[in-house]
């Protein structure tokens, strides 16, 4: 809650900061607002569950530990803009603030108890994206990129208020408590399973599950790396999260109904996901076609909702965004020199011969890669095995069959990159990285090393 | 307490060689890996074969879910401990004549895969041995591609995986056992012995574990990874791989296929040796054909593994007890040869045995050496080789003669690929390669000498090794045919 | 006051807005219809004093009426708020008066914002 109202208001503190004569003011200011939320966000632990503005909102532990991974995620994406120094076209007091609103929409996604609130906590965090993806103005790709997403998006966002009103058209409420208690009754009406469905349809949009994934390499690709990198984590979390409590609150009345659309899906998502990333050239695309496999991974999870599925997604997604910003944040220096350079940014080749100068940036992305693939001694390891785990309790035993066959897949594409980077001949100058840079990359390395290590220390918070 | 430092003592030598080590590296690396073999023989002193697992700990690794960080030493990892501590320091040693770029790194590694193998080789958590089982494939994975050969990354990718997809099934198949078990769940092994599974259920897990360590070995048809791996990679990592890593995956047929799928057996095994005997045959005419020695040792020992898991799935206690013996034995041979084949790489520049001869004439020592691990690989009577396999084809004939008949072609075979490389390579004329051949160094005496007198020891006292694993073999024995 | 709306209490509404479409529609029906209509090329182009039509309808406008226009809609739905609030203004109390004027101080806040980032400056 607290970080909510925190966010909202030092959102616009940071607009106005954007007045100062000197912008150097900006990052170390919004890290610090960052701090503060993450702070404010854990006053409410162990506190069980708290309602608020007249059940619309809920807390609880699993909830700020949702947030805890989107501030966090948050907080290293925004220490490694570097003030958008070397653009002179950006705008960086705004995008600061953007981001900042924006995570006020993902945490109401990650608490809501009123659909009203699952619907504006994804428009605020989608219009967000929109703006952020086409903030290089200059760059066709960029603007083409948000064009698409707006619009794909907007029509997203219509099949989910659209579902939303079927749903209250059959339960006659908007809350979660509400619409259990409808199913709880027997004999729901068909106006509740086309509103499911629909709703649905909405969510894995925005988490892009095959076969609503289309937008993913495009705006993936065309959006600054930044902001990919801040896509890629925090909208997937916080759309997960709502998935999650959208279906295990509300839905597991008529589990039975739902669980083979989602199997189907899944299913869809990790074919779709592992076999087309491995025909990409450019890393980037090949990250967007990973972090749709990823999200069939997490609906591994949902599919089975289980007791273990909250662990299990809560795991995933901290270890996923992880690696994820990792990935993201080794490409981005390696394009900017690559750029000077005039050679290719963003394809495997631009990681040729990357750790005979750069071995810190290569030993980083090489624990990124192997977590994203799922290796033991990576948290990756530890999100798939609970993940798996789930599936298995509840006995989908097929499905578990055709993610291990892709988890194989992934393997592949994810090692062209380490290969690339140790074993390929290349002429990858020293990349120069800004210290807080490098904390940044070595925090999030040894994070994921140690919850590969010992995932019991993540596992024993919640 | 004993296993942890057997599991952490490399884990810390590696890390000090990686971060201190510099010109220094292979002397740091030598000295923790002669730590470690020095632990291990004291474990071996207080190791009371009678008194089945001991030297554990365990303590709470994921909260709640029973998973623990558990290890103990019982016989058969006793002597598979005794094996990797005893081969890496030699490892270590062999690699000094080279000049390895990286040195610090590559000394690590080494060290660090040491550590996972310990692990696998102690663990009694079956998501520890899973994690320990895929851990030891990174460091030797970063060997082979980085420090390998010409086609080093096509062929250490297809290799890695390879292995990570067989290890996969054995994922799902542990996911699925561990949510078998009652209460809040437990993953230790034994745990998972206890379970009452039905046919069927045993049927899927036979299989997807079956695949995950006949990939591992490799068996017959899982092994195209193997002898192009084992080519390109610096020997180094060569005799990790054939020296230990393949021993993790008979050591899992052991300690987890047989035990926790035993119905499983009645109605698969006899493919599973079926599969094992073919592998036999199959893989000794291929060495036949080689020309490339290092190929010729990848295939042989090809063929040797394949031996080992039909005594295995014999579930007889010559074949167990066989196969541990052949396992330390194999992994003695396999390591001198390898050895023996970079010696003559490193001051001829070649490997085809077309190339090559005459070196007796050079230097008869090594051809001695070279005949001792030569006759061990061969099963001559009083060599290592000769009790492993003689106990082995024991345990087969005593499940089925004619498979019995087919896998003793093992032998056979065996003298005549391995004495025609002999003859080519030390015998006859010398070569423009072979003309100024060099002595031996120290330092590779001070490999050869320790892998001979092993050699003898086994193949005249076996007993040392035989009554350390045999009460727990027995007690294993007991458990499948119930 | 009755609470109870059924479906059959809206029929006047439907009825009126039946109605008001209706008159529109048919009055544009008609219209077009009944009057004489001659057709030509000449006679379609659109005319000004005579002068020859030059270059296309669809100039572009500058972005800066599009994005005055768009702040304009802004306040202007916010200043809705402030009808209810004034309607109910005793009612509410201090209660209401606070939020109010949190309200009013984020757009003023806004609308600093908008006029330091110049966004009303027309000339540049």
């Amino acid at each position: 809650m607290y970080p909510i109202i925190l966010l909202s208001f030092l959102g616009i503190v940071v607009l106005f900061l954007g007045f100062a004569k000197s912008k150097a003011i900006l990052l170390p200011a919004t890290l610090l607002f960052l701090a503060v939320a993450l702070v404010g966000n854990f006053v409410e632990w162990n506190q069980g569950t708290i309602i608020y503005f007249y059940n619309m909102l809920a807390v609880n532990n699993l909830t700020l530990a949702f947030n805890g991974i989107v501030l966090v995620s948050a907080f290293m994406i925004v220490a490694m803009t570097r003030g958008f120094q070397d653009d002179d076209e950006a705008q960086p007091a705004e995008y600061y603030a953007i981001m900042l609103f924006s995570l006020v929409g993902a945490f109401m996604m990650i608490g809501f108890e009123n659909l009203i609130m699952l619907f504006l906590g994804l428009e605020i965090l989608s219009v967000a994206m929109y703006v952020l993806t086409g903030s290089d103005k200059r760059n066709l790709r960029s603007n083409e990129a948000a064009l698409k997403y707006f619009l794909m998006g907007a029509f997203a966002t219509g099949i989910l208020l659209f579902g939303i009103a079927l749903l209250y058209g059959a339960t006659g409420s908007f809350t979660l408590t509400g619409i259990q208690a409808y199913i709880g009754q027997g004999n729901p009406s068909y106006l509740l399973y086309g509103g499911l469905l629909l709703v649905l349809i909405g969510m894995l949009f925005k988490v892009s599950a095959a076969p609503f994934h289309f937008w993913t390499p495009d705006v993936y690709e065309g959006a600054p790396t930044i902001f990919t990198a801040f896509m890629a984590t925090i909208v997937k979390t916080a759309g997960f999260a709502a998935l999650f409590r959208l279906l295990s609150h509300s839905f597991t009345g008529i589990y039975d109904y739902w669980w083979i659309t989602l199997a189907v899906i899944t299913v869809l998502t990790l074919l779709v996901g592992n076999i087309i990333a491995v025909y990409q050239d450019s890393f980037k695309r090949m990250l967007a076609y990973s972090s749709i496999s990823h999200a069939g991974y997490l609906l591994i999870a949902l599919t089975a909702m289980t007791p273990q599925t909250e662990n299990s997604i809560l795991f995933y997604s901290m270890a996923y965004s992880v690696a994820t910003i990792c990935a993201f944040g080794v490409l981005i220096p390696l394009a900017r020199e690559k750029a000077m350079t005039g050679k290719p940014r963003e394809t495997y080749e631009a990681f040729n011969g990357l750790a005979r100068n750069n071995p810190l940036l290569a030993f980083v992305l090489t624990v990124s890669m192997l977590s994203l693939a799922g290796i033991p001694l990576t948290a990756g390891f530890w999100g798939k095995f609970f993940v798996f785990g789930s599936a298995a309790e509840r006995g989908i035993i097929w499905l578990l069959v055709v993610a291990i066959l892709m988890s194989a897949v992934g393997i592949y594409y994810y090692f062209r990159v380490i290969m690339a980077a140790y074993m390929k001949e290349g002429d990858t100058a020293e990349i120069r990285v800004a210290p807080f840079y490098k904390i940044v990359l070595v925090t999030a390395t040894i994070i994921t090393l140690l919850f590969g290590i010992a995932p019991g220390l993540f596992t024993g918070l919640v | 307490m004993l296993t942890i430092l057997l599991i952490l003592i490399p884990l810390v030598a590696g890390l000090l060689t990686f971060f201190l080590g510099g010109s220094n590296a292979k002397i740091i690396a030598l000295a923790g890996a002669l730590a470690e073999l020095a632990t291990a023989v004291f474990a071996w002193t207080q190791f009371d074969p009678a008194a089945g697992a001991q030297f554990g700990f365990q303590y709470d690794w994921i909260t709640a879910s029973g998973i623990s960080f558990a290890a103990s030493v019982d016989g058969i990892s006793m002597l598979l401990v005794l094996l990797t501590t005893f081969l890496v320091p030699l490892i270590v040693l062999s690699a000094f004549g080279h000049n390895y770029q990286n040195p610090a790194t590559f000394f690590a590694l080494i060290l660090f895969m040491e550590s996972a193998l310990v692990g696998v080789f102690t663990t009694t958590d079956a998501f520890l041995f899973y994690f320990f089982f895929e851990v030891a494939l990174i460091p030797v994975y970063f060997l082979a591609a980085v420090w390998g050969g010409e086609n080093r990354l096509k062929v250490t990718f297809k290799f890695f995986v390879y292995t990570i997809f067989g290890s996969l099934f054995m994922l799902v198949a542990l996911v699925y056992l561990y949510y078998q078990t009652p209460g809040t769940h437990s993953s230790a092994i034994t745990a998972f012995y206890d379970l009452q599974l039905t046919p069927a259920a045993q049927g899927w897990l036979f299989w997807a574990f079956f695949i995950a360590f006949a990939i591992k070995m490799p068996l017959f048809p899982f092994h195209t990874w193997q002898p192009d791996t084992y080519t390109e990679s610096p020997t180094p990592a060569t005799m990790l791989l054939a020296g230990i890593m393949l021993k993790m995956g008979v050591y899992g047929l052991i300690r987890i296929l047989l035990p926790i799928t035993p119905l499983a057996l009645n109605q698969w095994g006899a493919v599973a040796i079926v599969l094992s005997v073919i592998g036999i045959v199959y893989g000794s005419i291929i060495a036949i054909q080689q020309r490339d020695m290092k190929r010729l040792v990848a295939y042989s020992s090809f063929a040797h593994v394949g031996l080992m898991a039909a005594g295995v799935f014999s579930t007889t206690l010559n074949g167990m007890q066989g196969a541990l013996i052949q396992m330390l034995a194999h992994g003695i041979n396999v390591v001198g040869m390898f050895f023996i084949i970079d010696i003559i790489f490193s001051r001829t520049n070649t490997r085809y045995l077309d190339h090559l001869g005459g070196i007796t004439q050079k230097t008869p020592s090594l051809s001695v050496y070279f005949m001792i691990m030569l006759l061990g690989s061969v099963a001559l009577p009083l060599t290592s080789g000769f009790v492993g396999e003689f106990l082995l084809l024991a345990g087969v004939f005593e499940y089925n003669n004619w498979l019995g008949a087919a896998a003793g072609l093992t032998i056979i075979l065996g003298a005549v690929y391995l004495l025609r490389m002999f003859q080519k390579s030390m015998f006859g004329a010398t070569s423009v390669n072979t003309e100024h051949f060099q002595e031996l160094t120290l330092s590779e005496r001070a490999v050869l000498i320790p892998l001979t007198i092993m050699v003898f020891w086994i193949g005249i006292y076996p007993s040392t090794f035989l009554e350390m694993t045999e009460p727990t073999v027995n007690q294993l024995l007991r458990f499948i045919h119930n | 006051m009755n609470t109870n709306y059924l479906p059959s209490g809206f029929l006047p509404i439907v009825v009126q807005f039946v109605l008001a479409l209706g008159f529109i529609v048919v009055t544009m029906i008609v219209t077009h219809n009944i009057g004489p209509s001659r057709k030509g090329k000449v006679k379609d182009d659109p005319f000004e004093c005579g002068i020859e039509v030059v270059g296309d309808a669809r100039t572009p406008i500058s972005v800066k009426y599009f994005l005055v226009a768009i702040l304009f809609v802004l306040f202007d739905v916010e200043v809705i708020f402030m009808y209810p609030w004034a309607v109910n203004f005793k009612k509410l109390g201090m209660f209401g008066f606070v939020e109010m004027v949190l309200f009013m101080s984020l757009l003023l806040a806004g609308f600093y914002y908008i006029i330091r980032k110049g966004v009303l400056k027309w000339e540049e």
